[in-house]
């Protein structure tokens, strides 16, 4: 279970919305814990170099900078968020096979510029199936 | 003895440690120190093959170890290694 606080969520819609119709990414933080709560969502820069309405890619040197950023706050990643341009969200082969165990993978369905849907993943260390998790995120929002 | 950053995780393997000071002086003696203290991280970094897990990177400071020297790069008692996965995807 991961269950998204408001500041959190409207910045991962703002940027998921600012950035249609290309696919974006980011990391989520919250405390550690029995439950995951993010309460801060940061964007990333789309680091892949084709077309990104259906690619994204994170740089290992901004998920480096993301962990000190974690540390130096008291509060760990937990997740990755990304969206999914006029399209469900689902996790794909392509996330599977480009996806790594240790977080939450946060999809977010974008249709026509607008939020949608999203649902959460957790991918095993094999890349050959995710699980669904259950996620909370607020009603509105903003 | 160099430290090794954990990420949140992993820390559930290292007796929720989120740093752990390991012996060797390359990148492959420091991560075999690691997990031979931490047996549980093993799967976690390597496939069955014992190679590094191909969403697993490396970094030696700021240096990402695929362009040093790999296993082979050398480790100062003063140098930091961080594990840092390879995410990406696409909605196809
Ligand atoms: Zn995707």
């Amino acid at each position: 279970m991961i269950k998204i606080e408001p500041a959190a969520w409207t910045v991962m819609v703002q940027h998921a919305e600012s950035t249609f119709p290309n696919e974006c990414c980011g990391v989520m933080f919250g405390p550690s814990g029995e439950t995951k709560t993010v309460v801060e969502a940061m964007p990333l820069a789309n680091t892949y170099t084709g077309p990104q309405e259906d690619r994204y890619e994170i740089s290992p040197e901004d998920l480096l900078r993301a962990e000190r950023h974690a540390r130096q706050n008291g509060f760990d990643l937990i997740g990755i968020f990304h969206s999914h341009p006029d399209c469900d969200a689902y996790f794909s082969k392509t996330d599977l096979e480009n996806s790594c165990p240790w977080y939450s993978f946060v999809v977010l369905s974008i249709k026509g510029g607008r939020f949608d849907h999203a649902n959460s993943f957790l991918p095993n260390a094999d890349q050959t199936a995710a699980d669904k998790e259950p996620l909370e995120f607020p009603e509105s929002n903003g | 003895m160099a430290k090794v950053l954990i990420p949140t995780p992993l820390r559930q393997f290292t007796d929720k440690q989120d740093a752990v000071i390991a012996a060797g002086s390359t990148v492959g003696e420091v991560l075999g120190a690691l997990t031979a203290q931490f047996p549980a991280l093993r799967n976690n970094l390597y496939n069955a093959e014992g190679k590094l897990r191909s969403f697993v990177n490396v970094y030696v400071n700021d240096e990402d170890i695929r362009y040093l020297d790999k296993d082979a790069t050398a480790v100062k008692d003063s140098d930091t290694l961080s594990i840092v996965p390879s995410i990406a995807g696409g909605r196809s």
